[in-house]
């Protein structure tokens, strides 16, 4: 403890004593660390070396978008959409019923349970708003949206096999009767 | 000690006073503790907000957070300040009746606060909520303590001024900067005004402040309570001298600068956002030094810590303060802030800091004082303890919970597949996988709660067993008239004895960043491109928008998208600074429990609006928002328009005078017609004169109003 009291200074308020021990050496170098970097750092930035945020991301975006581009090149290959190919998607039940759950997950709150139409039309008349109502135009209209009509693009949101079984289950309710359909809205086309 | 002189005077501290904010203190940390417990029952159990608009989450947690910080840490910090700078000057207060306008003020204020917020009148600046009139008060009575304790350090019988009282000078001299300075705006009416601040700069005035109201109501007035009652209470030297005065000034100098570390990645200029960081980062090491002077203070009495609850609640609180102001720094490097701001994990470091330093210095001082002050011992040392240990789970389970919810939500939000789009592209994903994390949170809030109430019942039978008082005199001598060897007039020592000269040095330590960093953005409206000067929002649209800060959506929903990846994909492009020049205040947020607004105009239909506002679930399912029934009772106010659209134009909205004239007029005209909209699209009535319309005109022009500076960045699924 004698070294501690040559330390002490002669400073007291109401009883409080103080020690002059010197500054902990970790706790300089930190200090002097953290503004050292922040100088650097601060060159690196001022001096225009450094990317801006804006740039920053249109770099990170390109890079998203080349790779983006490879993995869809091969899946358009693989599996181009045709009135044929959605067409035979009615017979597979699991598909339906896999687009049966997600339309009740997404699709319900705009379109009604019964697909009766609330805020977005009626999916089981005869009419159709957009597109003559043929599988292509309704895969369309799920995947890019109707923007100003508040259809959000559903692309972004789901996987392609997913879109594709919520259009078959809409294809597949098509004839049903809901207790209270929303008027028609768009064109008579009829079933394609 | 030079003094030699034997001659005493006999006086008598006013420890009244003190007695007084300590009631306070207690009575509104069961207000501001409760308030947070809905608050986190709220977000785990939507039903919580009983749809009752005057206690939904967007009016509460203004409340929850202004009685935390302004009266429970407020009526704290003035209680210790008037405690222990009477003892530190060796005299009374300088007032007695100062002392008392002093207090019954700030409890009058707060009583305003515990009012006018749940009636929805907010500002809707974060802890800088409060209307004009209270402002004013605040301002007043701030100036009325300023005055009685200069005052009473112009009466000092001890020359030099000991750390404490340092930190207190630079609390009261900023707080009063900030306060005055974040706080110009032009009334409308007695509860309701416009910042003259607009969109960047009122993000930037508006952070500069918030982030020091941590650091100079929060901080410093802590660290002064911390450098007198924790030598105190260990009987102990206090560390180093040295340190405490390096420590004090780089943090008041370097504190004032990091306020943008609440803006990265935000519209707000790059050099901005590069000063906020790189000043947060060398804020690391003045911070700890108070907790290294704290910590080393108990050097050689370590044993204290097995038998002493005060002690317990002091290292505690010292060793949380050090985490938190590690964790800060940390938070402010860009690249951290992209996962962890708008998180959860920003909840979870604020409460390490809210609960765990101020909340257990408190507790520390009150179980050092109380005993003291009134003359008894503590009734029961055990149950202090226990208040130790139940609390200290209740800090980290909260802290911990909520670090992991923020890390885990950050990551859902940022996270991209190979096909170049987001993984959880549903913000209610994200939501939904951390409610069990909310429960835990609600949890160990309540265990806080349980040993602050214990706390609670041990002080007041402490308080009941006091013997009666008589008045205690103390004898003091003064030194104020001893020669001071040459030694102590020079350097800082001399600077000890030297109030005037001491506080301008800290005013000047304070006002250097605040100048730096603040005076280029007033001009920053200079520089938005006049292509993309966007159009001001319509009488209705505004009239909503005053709905929107009433509700206090700010609070879980920001307007800013955030210049990262995976943000433009889920929002759209980046904000840019044009489109919120008009804004008073901005609403940019700071914490998304529901996702950003900014651009989310015409993406829903009208009446997917009405619906998600009279029930949130049924077009979201597990949503957890409130339902504002009331929106569809509540009639509009068209006729405050008018005198709000002319303030508007005042501080340089380009409204045409025939504009101002016919605000409310063309209100009504545009809510018929969204009204009629409505119903087209299957409203069940006319809504015209209803509260639903003007706000859903507001949020279906979020986003429409200005062309973009830089083109829309395509999604890169465009081709």
């Amino acid at each position: 403890m004698s070294d501690e009291k040559e330390s002490l200074t002669d400073h007291e308020y109401d009883g409080i004593r103080e020690f002059d021990n010197p500054l902990p050496t970790w706790w300089l170098w930190t200090f002097l660390i953290t503004i050292g970097f922040s100088f650097i750092y601060f060159l690196h930035f001022f001096s225009g070396s450094a990317p801006t945020q804006i740039e920053e991301l249109n770099t990170s975006l390109s890079t998203i978008k080349k790779q983006a581009k490879a993995t869809n090149t091969k899946e358009k290959i693989n599996s181009p959409d045709t009135e044929e190919s959605m067409a035979q998607l009615l017979g597979q039940t699991t598909v339906v019923d896999l687009g049966r759950e997600i339309f009740k997950a997404r699709c319900v709150s705009c379109h009604g349970p019964e697909l009766q139409g609330l805020i977005g039309p009626n999916l089981v008349d005869e009419y159709w708003l957009h597109g003559q109502g043929r599988w292509l135009d309704i895969l369309t209209i799920v995947k890019a949206g109707v923007l100003e009509k508040g259809m959000p693009p559903w692309e972004a949101m789901l996987q392609a096999d997913e879109i594709r079984a919520v259009v078959a289950f809409i294809v597949s309710q098509k004839g049903t009767h809901p207790k209270n359909p929303k008027a028609p809205q768009g064109e008579k086309i009829g079933n394609p | 000690m030079k003094s030699n002189s034997l001659s005493y005077v006999e006086i008598e501290y006013d420890d009244q006073i003190v007695k007084m904010f300590i009631i306070a203190t207690m009575v509104f940390a069961g207000v501001a503790f409760f308030a947070g417990l809905l608050a986190a029952v709220q977000l785990a159990y939507w039903p919580a907000n009983m749809n009752l608009e005057w206690l939904s989450f967007g009016r509460l947690r203004p409340l929850h957070t202004n009685a935390a910080i302004f009266a429970f840490a407020g009526n704290a910090i003035f209680a210790g300040i008037y405690h222990s700078s009477q003892r530190l000057l060796k005299t009374r207060m300088f007032s007695d009746r100062l002392s008392r306008i002093h207090f019954w003020g700030w409890q009058l204020i707060i009583l305003a606060a515990a009012i006018t917020l749940p009636l929805g009148y907010s500002q809707s600046k974060e802890y800088a909520e409060l209307e004009w009139p209270i402002d004013i008060a605040i301002t007043v009575v701030w100036v009325i303590f300023a005055v009685n304790f200069f005052g009473t350090l112009a009466r000092r019988r001890e020359r030099h001024m000991y750390v404490a009282l340092w930190f207190y000078i630079a609390t009261i001299v900023t707080v009063a900067i900030l306060h005055v300075v974040n706080s110009i705006e032009i009334p409308v009416s007695w509860l309701k005004s416009y910042p003259v601040y607009a969109g960047i700069q009122d993000a930037l005035v508006q952070w500069w402040y918030g982030h020091n109201a941590v650091a100079f109501f929060l901080t410093t007035p802590f660290l002064g309570l911390m450098y007198y009652y924790l030598p105190k209470a260990a009987n102990r030297p206090v560390y180093s001298y040295r340190l405490s005065i390096i420590h004090f000034w780089a943090l008041v100098f370097i504190y004032i600068w990091a306020g943008p570390h609440h803006l990265l990645y935000t519209s707000l200029p790059d050099w901005a956002q590069t000063l906020g960081m790189i000043f947060s980062i060398m804020l690391w090491a003045p911070s700890w030094g108070g907790m290294i002077n704290g910590l080393l203070t108990l050097r050689g009495s370590w044993h204290l810590l097995r038998t002493d609850p005060v002690i317990k609640f002091f290292v505690a609180a010292v060793t949380f303060y050090g985490m938190a102001t590690f964790e800060g720094p940390l938070l402010s490097i860009k690249s951290v802030s992209a996962l962890g701001h708008y998180t959860d994990w920003i909840i979870g470091h604020v409460h390490g800091g809210a609960l765990g330093w101020n909340g257990f210095l408190t507790f520390a001082m009150l179980y050092y004082l109380v005993p003291r002050l009134w003359g008894t011992e503590l009734h029961s040392k055990k149950l202090a303890t226990f208040h130790f240990w139940v609390g200290f789970l209740g800090v980290l389970g909260y802290y911990l919970s909520m670090v992991v919810a923020g890390i885990t939500q950050g990551l859902m939000w940022l996270a991209i597949d190979g096909q170049g789009r987001l993984v959880y592209p549903d913000f209610i994903e994200t939501v939904v996988r951390i409610i069990p994390l909310y429960w835990v949170r609600a949890f160990s809030g309540g265990l806080f709660i349980l040993g602050f109430l214990t706390m609670l019942y041990n002080l007041i039978l402490t308080i009941r067993r006091a013997p009666k008082q008589q008045s205690r005199l103390v004898k003091v001598t003064s030194n104020m008239d001893t020669l001071l060897s040459s030694e102590e007039q020079k350097g800082h020592r001399g600077l000890e004895g030297l109030v005037p000269t001491f506080t301008v040095l800290t005013v000047l330590a304070v006002l250097a960043g605040s100048i730096i960093e603040i005076y280029p953005t007033l001009f920053l409206n200079n520089y938005v491109p006049k292509s993309s000067q966007l159009q001001p929002h319509t009488a209705l649209e505004l009239a909503g928008r005053d709905i929107y800060i009433r509700e206090g959506c700010y609070v879980c929903h920001s307007q800013q998208i955030r210049p990262l990846p995976a943000e433009v994909l889920r929002y759209g492009a980046p904000s840019t600074i044009a489109e919120s020049m008009y804004d008073r205040p901005f609403q940019w947020g700071s914490k998304r429990t529901g996702p950003d607004l900014a651009r989310i105009g015409k993406k829903y239909p009208d009446l997917w609006h009405l619906r998600h506002m009279l029930d949130p679930r049924e077009v979201t399912p597990n949503s957890i928002m409130p339902a504002y029934p009331w929106l569809l009772r509540k009639k509009t106010d068209f006729l405050s328009l008018r005198k709000k659209f002319s303030v508007l134009q005042n501080l340089g909205v380009p409204y045409s005078t025939e504009e101002v004239a016919n605000a409310d007029l063309q209100a009504v005209k545009d809510a018929k017609h969204l009204a009629k909209q409505l119903m087209d699209q299957g409203a069940p009535a006319d809504l015209t004169e209803y509260e639903i319309v003007p706000l859903i005109a507001y949020l279906q022009s979020l986003g429409q109003k200005s062309k973009l500076e830089i083109p829309p960045l395509e999604s890169p699924k465009g081709d």
